[in-house]
């Protein structure tokens, strides 16, 4: 008995293991694939269609819009309209993906508007995978028609976010200084737009200089420089309300207040009896600290998105070179040593990089480096290129550029332009007038 | 009482592999059909829910008969071929004869590239050595990289002059005829393991096809995508496995829905003849720290 329970139990097990199937217990193999292309992505966006003809024309312009936006980032490369095989069709229909592959269109962005009233509209879209035939994302917003222009770049905005995995920074704005009139009698505005260059508007009427505008981190609020009887007084402006506040008359200031990434400091240079030094002033109660204390002209402050460092330029070295100390002015440490001088350097919003501006034989550069001062990379050079200024994803600088003066030097040229980090894409912005120092604002609030 | 203790321990063990292990004939069986990510519950809410006209279903609906058409084709293999016919004592001295030879000859047919590899590097020497130092883009500079990495592995020592080829062929060719005569599918039923050129052919292919964006950089670990395809290399499916990652972060997500594009738009892949069971489910780690020095 004894014996033959055995042998069930010997059969048993091996019946048992016969069910196994070893190939289970095998790991799959597995390839490694550590190299591809950084290239932009050829994109379609549809138009948007629209059963009335308000409707349909906003359609248009909103997928026009997207496009360029896209296009402008570098990241993204629209295939013309005019190619597509399929009609656009309404978000809620699932396309014939095989009208969009033989395009070689990886991405496909359908949408629709719709009329709700005289004043409302409902703006929907989709992003879909071509090649995984599937969607990625959708919305749906209601908003006044005026406001189509906005409605199309929050969806850039989510479009970008959604196959980049960065956030986008098309619902943004920048400040600039508008130039206008003779070199030597030169009207300085005040002026916003919108980052592609639209919508545009005067903030100041030109009666003063104004100079080197600077966004909040945190708020719809710029600071900058107004010449009040050839004194330098710093002002906030706040966009939302319109109200300008004097913060105070700084005499000697050489450079723009730049905020805190609280944006609850200011930081900025100040001279005094032939030294220039770095200061911060506290917004709450306007308490004004020293920071460097140096024989040397130390200019250009900007604080890393952590608010623990700042950098600057300095000469204490002999030549104009980017140096970087704690937020108390402790721990000066010097980090570019390249050939030619350096200026105006912006700590980029993520705190992986820093813009500068670079002088070398007589030629402008705009370029980046880590902030241990490694990888310096120049991007764009001029006759005159300089006040970089980030995105608020980090991923596109914008500056201005100057060229060469003709005419005995009477008129100049400046235009704003912007480029994508890796260096590829430079994109001039269009201004009504000559545009200098640009700075870029936070996306707006929803 | 040994034996019994024996058992118990056996069985216990037994069952224990099991609750840790599971079923593995389970796990081993993978959904063929495309898997439709639900990628994001979008705020469009209901009214966005997808309506398929009855024109488009229809046409889903005969694709998808074509599909199962074909697989159904296709699951039907070709018969073996037909067994030579001599006595079984005959077949087992041919069988041990065979291989022993087959062996040498797989060793033989594995060092055969070496000889092409150095036919087509002979002509441009010094280029491949300065061209790292002429190329700037560092993508195309990684590249070339691997591509010397292959080619340096194989590289023949400088004995190996033309004769030498010329016989090692010879003899490799006089052992097939011996053995397996005009069939060359018996050659393909050799055990033969899937080699890093094998390898380096599907990566290259689908490297091909990988685009990401610069902020793929941001992702700091391996996106690794369960890939099943057919013998043809049709791709037939990819999974994206770490599903946690995917939903939380925003840069793996864009990343992973990249390669994914990727691996999908390199269908068929280039799979090597005689290994097409190995890529029936298998893996491909995805690693965006190139971009970081592009």
């Amino acid at each position: 008995m004894y014996k033959i329970s055995n042998l069930f139990i010997y059969k048993f097990i091996i019946l048992f293991l016969s069910f196994f199937n070893l190939q289970a217990f095998a790991e799959d193999l597995r390839i490694k694939i550590n190299s591809g292309q950084v290239e932009p992505l050829p994109i379609a966006v549809a138009n948007f269609t629209g059963e009335e003809e308000r409707s349909s024309k906003i359609g248009m312009q909103i997928s026009t819009v997207v496009s360029n936006n896209l296009v402008a980032s570098g990241q993204f490369k629209a295939i013309e309209s005019a190619a597509f095989i399929a009609p656009p069709t309404n978000p809620s229909v699932r396309p014939n993906f095989t009208d969009w592959t033989p395009l070689g269109i990886k991405a496909l962005i359908t949408g629709s508007v719709k009329n709700i009233n005289d004043q409302q509209i409902e703006v929907e879209f989709r992003l879909w995978d071509v090649i995984a035939e599937t969607d990625l994302i959708g919305l749906r917003l209601s908003v006044n028609y005026r406001a189509w222009r906005r409605v199309a770049h929050i969806i850039s905005d989510e479009i970008f976010e959604r196959l980049s995995g960065d956030s986008g920074y098309f619902d943004t704005r920048i400040v600039y200084i508008s130039e206008s009139g003779p070199q030597n009698k030169r009207i300085k505005r005040l002026a916003i737009m919108d980052q592609d260059g639209e919508n545009h508007q005067f903030l100041t009427d030109g009666s003063f200089l104004v100079l080197t505008p600077r966004f909040s981190p945190t708020s719809q609020e710029i600071t900058y420089l107004a010449y009040f009887k050839n004194e330098p007084r710093v002002y906030i402006f706040n966009l939302e309300t319109g109200q300008q506040e004097l913060l105070g008359s700084f005499p000697g200031m050489t450079f723009a207040p730049r905020f805190s990434p609280s944006g609850e400091k200011i930081i900025m240079s100040l001279a005094d009896k032939g030294v220039t030094d770095i200061y911060t002033m506290d917004l709450n109660n306007q308490e004004v600290k020293r920071l460097t204390d140096s024989p040397s002209i130390d200019t250009s402050p900007s604080f890393s998105p952590d608010g623990k460092q700042i950098i600057f330029n300095s000469d204490r070295g002999g030549t104009q070179q980017l140096y970087v100390m704690d937020s108390n002015g402790r721990n000066v440490k010097r980090i570019s040593f390249g050939k030619g001088r350096y200026a105006t350097p912006v700590w980029a919003p993520k705190g992986e990089l820093i813009a500068f501006t670079k002088m070398l034989k007589n030629k402008f550069y705009i370029g980046v480096m880590s902030p241990d001062g490694s990888g310096e990379r120049l991007l764009a050079q001029g006759y005159l290129v300089e006040g970089p200024t980030w995105a608020p994803n980090g991923r596109v600088l914008m500056y201005f550029k100057q060229e060469a003066p003709v005419d005995d030097g009477k008129s100049t040229n400046v235009n704003l332009f912007k480029i994508d980090i890796t260096g590829f894409r430079e994109t001039r912005i269009i201004t009504p007038g000559d545009a200098s120092d640009p700075a870029w604002s936070p996306l707006l609030p929803n | 009482m040994i034996r019994s203790t024996f058992i118990s321990f056996g069985l216990h063990s037994l069952l224990l592999t099991l609750a840790y292990f599971g079923l593995p004939t389970l796990k081993a069986k993978e959904p063929i059909e495309l898997p439709i990510d639900i990628v994001e519950e979008t705020p469009v809410s209901t009214k966005t829910s997808l309506k398929l006209g009855n024109q488009q279903v229809q046409k889903f609906k005969q694709q998808k008969k074509e599909i199962v058409k074909e697989e159904k084709n296709k699951k039907n293999p070709p018969p073996p071929p037909p067994l030579p016919t001599k006595n079984i004592i005959e077949k087992k001295n041919l069988a041990l004869k065979k291989e022993k030879e087959i062996k040498e000859i797989a060793t033989l047919i594995r060092k055969k590239p070496k000889l092409e590899i150095q036919k087509k590097k002979k002509p441009k020497p010094p280029k491949i050595i300065h061209r790292p130092e002429i190329i700037k883009n560092k993508q195309k500079q990684n590249l070339a990289k691997g591509i010397l990495k292959t080619l340096s592995e194989p590289r023949p020592s400088e004995d190996n002059s033309k004769n030498v080829k010329i016989k090692n062929n010879k003899e490799v060719l006089k052992k097939i005829r011996n053995i397996i005569g005009n069939s060359n599918r018996q050659v393909k039923e050799t055990d033969i393991k899937l080699s890093q050129t094998d390898i380096n052919k599907i990566q290259n292919h689908v490297k091909k096809y990988s685009n990401f964006s610069y902020a793929a950089s941001q992702v700091k670990t391996i996106i690794p995508l369960k890939i099943s395809a057919i013998t043809d290399g049709t791709v037939k499916s990819v999974k994206i496995l770490d599903k946690s990652s995917y939903k939380k972060d925003k840069f793996y997500r864009a990343a992973a829905d990249a390669a994914r594009r990727a691996v999908l738009d390199s269908s068929p892949l280039p799979l090597p003849k005689g290994m097409e069971k190995e890529f029936e489910n298998f893996i491909f780690d995805f690693d965006t720290s190139f971009i970081r020095d592009y």
